[in-house]
């Protein structure tokens, strides 16, 4: 059997395509795990808020937290270079949280609802920028999460707990399950 | 010069060869997964692995997933 220059060109094409395909597949799947982590985390934080608004900061440490440990343990189970990724993991919550935090150094005084609304609207930039340089199923998700979040903090301000339970925590649940299907 | 190999440089085979090959050391795709990435039928894509299975380019494992039966593929070593 022999193979013509063009046959050969067409053959690299298709691998490079189905790597791309396969590499995109299985960071949709990582991603999934994270977003139905993180997507829970909120729906709790959110609800639990709503319903003990005096106990907003311990509610959200507890939350953080927790939500971190038991992803850190999940990026630690992804691949053969686990604890590498685990603490890349860390480092990007890290700076995530850093950034909410400094900007709420900087814009202090805060409303409870305005410093709910920053890492919501942080993710979503973040997401629709991925989506742009990467995959486009993630600028849908920071679009529908931007929308809704900012949606509800303009025009459903006195029912801004309960909304964001499900504009934030809901949107990022359906997002992973979306990933998460082919 | 070398001759191509008629068992992976078939069409089909080639793409899932490729998409194996994204996977880290020790992970499995699942068939349905693997199904989309190289868009082939049920029936066409199960043909093609038992092809490199025999062949020993790759390795199927068939278990459940809970009551869902699962069918896994891997590059074998």
């Amino acid at each position: 059997m022999t193979t013509t220059v063009e046959e050969a060109a067409q053959a690299l094409r298709e691998i490079d395509l189905i790597r791309h395909r396969a590499a995109g597949f299985q960071d949709y799947q990582a991603e999934s795990g994270q977003l139905l982590l993180w997507g829970l985390a909120y729906v709790v934080g959110f609800a639990l808020t709503a319903c003990f608004r005096d106990y907003l900061i311990p509610i959200w440490v507890v939350v953080v937290l927790v939500t971190i440990g038991v992803g850190t343990w999940m990026a630690s189970r992804t691949g053969a270079d686990g604890a590498r990724v685990a603490w890349r993991y860390l480092a990007v919550i890290g700076t995530f949280l850093l950034f909410c935090l400094a900007l709420n150094i900087v814009f202090w005084p805060l409303t409870p609802e305005q410093g709910a609304m920053l890492a919501p609207m942080l993710l979503a930039a973040l997401y629709i920028l991925r989506g742009i340089q990467l995959r486009p199923r993630y600028m849908v998700i920071g679009l529908l999460l931007g929308t809704l979040c900012l949606g509800g903090y303009i025009l459903l301000l006195p029912v801004f707990w309960p909304w964001m339970t499900l504009a934030c925590g809901g949107t990022l649940i359906v997002s992973g399950l979306w990933l998460r299907a082919l | 010069m070398q001759t191509p190999d008629e068992i992976i440089h078939q069409p089909v085979r080639l793409k899932v060869m490729a998409a194996l090959n994204t996977l880290d050391a020790g992970k499995w795709l699942e068939f349905v997964a693997l199904r989309a990435i190289v868009e082939a039928t049920d029936g066409n894509l199960g043909a093609h692995l038992t092809t490199l299975e025999n062949a020993g380019y790759v390795l199927v494992k068939k278990d459940f997933a809970g009551r869902k039966p699962r069918t896994r593929v891997c590059l074998s070593a």
